[in-house]
């Protein structure tokens, strides 16, 4: 692993110099440090010829891109405005399913009108506020106030 | 600023600028990585032609989804992340992943090669050795895909193990585990020919 690290420059300079000393005395370990280290130079030449081959291909590929791009524009362009917005209605239809069902499957009771006892009073406020209260539950509660314009 | 950068406008200000509508500014980031981005297509899928093919569709795709990446990021990170996906695709659709039996001649460890071999390290190099070149791209090819996108990221872009990580969404330590199992491969395959 040691060997590894190296190629990766990762082995700290104590550890170097002691690895260092070992492949000195050591064949076997001398072969498998410059077997590991030449995978990358390999692989990089590997590359490299076909990175060569294909150079003038590679010079024009923004060409190519922008070809790509162009194309994919004029496809947008072309598909029908139907099939662009037909998750709106699919949108909506679930909107309408969820309200539908809602609260059906939860721990939250149902809406029961019945229960309500709404009046109107008035706010002493500067605004002249009108406030709609509940008083279907123990304490008073306020749904909606509405400000004179 | 990352080293691609130097001298040059930011990434992040070239893609602000293809947001706004500017397509030369997205051309310049073509030019910048392309080279790149070609290296490590051919890695993975091995042809030059499909390696063409691979680079040419990242870019569009990245064209189309570039608002969609997070300024502040990496762009190359966020790129070849779409590149790697790409290669990987095309390398299962075509005829070379086909299996490549793996030549079990390659576990052979007691190697004592002859002083005076040297390891290619250049093209040119290589290109002088058609049989090596053949045997290291079996290597290459009989590596699982993502194993072959660890070795490639490391090795010929020279990416830091944290950055193949994020490319590839998985974790460090599987990075490391990944590149050891890969350079074991491609190791065998070299000192093979060299015991050869």
């Amino acid at each position: 692993m040691n060997i590894e690290a190296k190629a990766d420059a990762l082995l700290p300079r104590e550890a170097e110099a002691g690895l260092a000393g070992h492949l000195a005395g050591c064949p076997a370990c001398a072969a498998e440090d410059a077997a590991i280290a030449a995978t990358g130079p390999a692989l990089r030449a590997l590359t490299g010829i076909r990175s060569m081959e294909k150079a003038p291909e590679l010079d024009a590929i923004w060409t190519r891109v922008r070809a790509g791009i162009e194309e994919g524009r004029e496809a947008r362009r072309r598909s029908p405005w139907i099939a662009r917005w037909a998750w709106v209605p699919a949108a909506f239809a679930l909107a309408v399913v969820a309200f539908l069902f809602y609260p059906a499957g939860t721990d939250r009771s149902p809406f029961h009108p019945s229960t309500f006892d709404v009046s109107v009073e008035d706010v002493e406020s500067e605004g002249a506020t009108v406030a709609l209260v509940d008083k279907g539950e123990d304490l008073p509660r306020v749904i909606w106030i509405i400000e004179d314009a | 600023m990352n080293e691609r950068e130097k001298g040059g406008v930011p990434d992040d200000a070239l893609i602000r600028t293809t947001l706004a509508g500017d397509d030369g500014a997205f051309g310049e980031l073509v030019e910048r990585y392309k080279g790149r981005a070609f290296a490590v297509a051919v890695g993975i899928v091995g042809d030059g032609d499909d390696a063409l093919d691979v680079v040419q569709d990242s870019f569009i795709k990245a064209y189309y989804k570039l608002k969609e990446f997070r300024f502040g990021s990496n762009f190359y990170t966020w790129f070849y992340r779409l590149l790697v996906n790409q290669a990987i695709d095309r390398w299962r659709k075509s005829a070379r992943s086909a299996e490549v039996p793996f030549d079990e001649s390659w576990l052979s460890e007691d190697a004592s090669p002859p002083d005076s071999f040297a390891y290619p390290r250049t093209p040119e190099d290589l290109a002088r050795d058609r049989e090596l070149g053949d045997a290291l791209q079996r290597a290459v090819d009989s590596l699982p895909e993502y194993h072959r996108a660890v070795i490639v990221l490391r090795e010929v872009d020279g990416m830091a193990y944290d950055e193949i990580a994020k490319v590839l969404g998985c974790s460090v330590g599987t990075v490391m585990s990944r590149l050891h199992y890969a350079r074991g491969k491609l190791k065998e395959a070299l000192k093979t020919h060299r015991e050869g």
